[in-house]
């Protein structure tokens, strides 16, 4: 069990700037679920709150029934701009969460080759993340998250730094990944095409001072339209069904006038 | 290769330095010998130094009796420097209680500390390690600190999501993010240490390469002052470049990225 709760969270910077004022939102066990929003909507600092790198000024985060206090590995971050050791190998990083666990040198081994090569980087297991492209250190970082096995996954627009070709093969493998190994989600973007594709549910945010205006089921759509027949993204972004839930979506972040105007 | 190509263009420079050197003292008598010794008069005070030793003992001796200064002054410099820096980085009690001391101990300049290190520690050896250590103990610490303060939030913040211990994080994490600032800070306090030696080994020493100097000014020796300064010279730049190999070991990988 490890549901992600906000409950009436507000979190503010100072005293002049208010964050989020009254954030709801419910993360259920093993559900991804997307927060699309403008940019300074505080979508992000939802997820630092989870994550622990913040506390919420006023309300409540729990997960799995448990209040947040702390940063620990049972929330694992993927940032957007990967955050690696660049002084470790691609192993090592991999590895660095296992150690702290304590886990002995043969099963983490084990593990670490595992998750490098379910990256595709077995070849590159001794590589600095200098040596590496962006996309393949994003998928170290997304492999760091993963290997620790956590209860939950926190993802700050993890593919926003990436290239467009590679962000698309990225966002395929997220869903092979996530497929074959349910996590409860909870991923940051601007991208309402990406939120569409990859979440169970879009929760998308008003301006600053953030708070959840519309939740979209997206799964039901997926299943019922069968999205999972077709591999590729582009196929899926065709589809009546994709372009219908995308299109609301747009509308309704549009309807929020920019800060100030 | 470019770095011998560049290694040529250096030693150019050092030929026509020497030629200069050498028509303005030998060739056209341009410079007396008593203001700055000719080409031979090195020689002669450098095969005095070597062979028959000079005053007492042969440059050698000297030399690694230096050398030990150095040596030890640097390495209780960064023992003492680095995990001061790291504390002072990463701790604002810390660096509150510490940083205004050095604030008031640093605009002395580090030879003003000569008679109180002799009062405490006498004429040996002690006294002069100690001043050493206040002039290279400030870069090591500062630059530490400097180091862990430009260590990205999101480092250290990937560290605490993946559950690190407080030790691991000190010495696998903060250490190794701010190395590169950490060895610049090595490089200053090793400059630090040999531009004190010298004149920590004005006062009262029998032995290294300030003792060499003094001894040579008070004999009016021009041709011995430039032995003992090229000595001090080429062992700086030899441990210095030493460091430099170190770093290039330790924190490859910085160069790497600096490189891409």
């Amino acid at each position: 069990m490890s549901a992600i709760r906000f409950e009436q969270v507000e979190k503010s910077f100072g005293s002049h700037v208010k964050a989020l004022d009254g954030v709801d939102l419910t993360v259920a066990d093993r559900e991804f679920v997307a927060i699309v929003g403008a940019s300074g909507c505080g979508k992000t600092t939802c997820l630092r709150l989870v994550a622990g790198f913040e506390a919420p000024t006023g309300g409540r985060i729990t997960v799995g029934g448990k209040p947040v206090t702390e940063p620990g590995p049972d929330r694992a971050v993927v940032f957007q701009q990967f955050a690696l050791f660049p002084w470790k190998t691609v192993a090592q990083n991999i590895a660095f969460g296992l150690r702290n666990k304590g886990m002995p040198s043969a099963e983490r081994q084990e593990r670490v080759a595992a998750a490098i090569d379910m990256i595709g980087l077995s070849s590159h297991a001794d590589a600095y993340p200098h040596q590496l492209s962006g996309g393949m250190q994003q998928r170290v970082a997304i492999a760091r998250a993963y290997v620790l096995e956590p209860e939950v996954l926190l993802m700050d627009e993890p593919f926003g730094a990436l290239d467009a070709q590679t962000r698309v093969v990225m966002q395929e493998e997220l869903v092979r990944l996530a497929r074959r190994n349910p996590r409860t989600v909870l991923f940051i973007t601007h991208g309402v095409e990406e939120a569409v594709y990859l979440a169970d549910r879009v929760a998308i945010m008003t301006r600053r001072p953030g708070r959840i205006k519309e939740m979209i089921d997206v799964k039901a759509v997926r299943e019922t339209e069968r999205w999972e027949e077709h591999a590729r993204i582009e196929d899926v972004m065709d589809l009546e069904s994709f372009i219908h839930l995308r299109t609301h979506i747009w509308k309704s972040l549009r309807e929020e006038k920019p800060a100030g105007r | 290769m470019k770095f011998s190509r560049r290694m040529c263009v250096g030693m150019a420079t050092l030929v026509v330095i020497a030629a200069f050197w050498y028509v303005a003292t030998t060739g056209l008598g341009l410079i007396s010998a008593g203001r700055f010794p000719a080409p031979s008069d090195v020689e002669t005070a450098a095969v005095q130094a070597f062979v028959r030793g000079y005053p007492d003992t042969t440059l050698l001796v000297h030399v690694l009796h230096s050398l030990r200064l150095v040596a030890l002054g640097f390495l209780v410099s960064v023992t003492l420097g680095v995990p001061l820096g790291l504390l002072m980085g990463w701790n604002r009690t810390a660096e509150a209680l510490i940083n205004p001391v050095f604030l008031l101990l640093r605009p002395i300049p580090p030879l003003a500390w000569i008679p109180l290190a002799i009062l405490w520690l006498g004429l040996g050896d002690g006294a002069k390690v100690m001043v050493i250590v206040i002039a290279a103990l400030p870069p090591a610490v500062i630059t530490t600190q400097a180091g862990v303060r430009s260590v990205p939030p999101q480092i250290v913040e990937a560290a605490q999501m993946l559950g690190t211990p407080r030790l691991r994080f000190v010495w696998d994490v903060l250490a190794p993010a701010a190395a590169p600032m950490i060895f610049t800070g090595l490089r200053l306090a090793l400059q630090a240490s040999w531009t004190t030696l010298v004149a920590a080994e004005l006062v009262g020493s029998l032995a290294g390469l300030g003792y060499v100097l003094n001894v040579a000014q008070q004999d009016l020796y021009p041709g011995m002052i430039l032995v003992g300064m090229a000595a001090v010279g080429v062992l700086g730049a030899g441990s210095t470049a030493l460091l430099g190999m170190a770093e290039r070991r330790a924190i490859g990988w910085a160069q790497l990225r600096g490189a891409a």
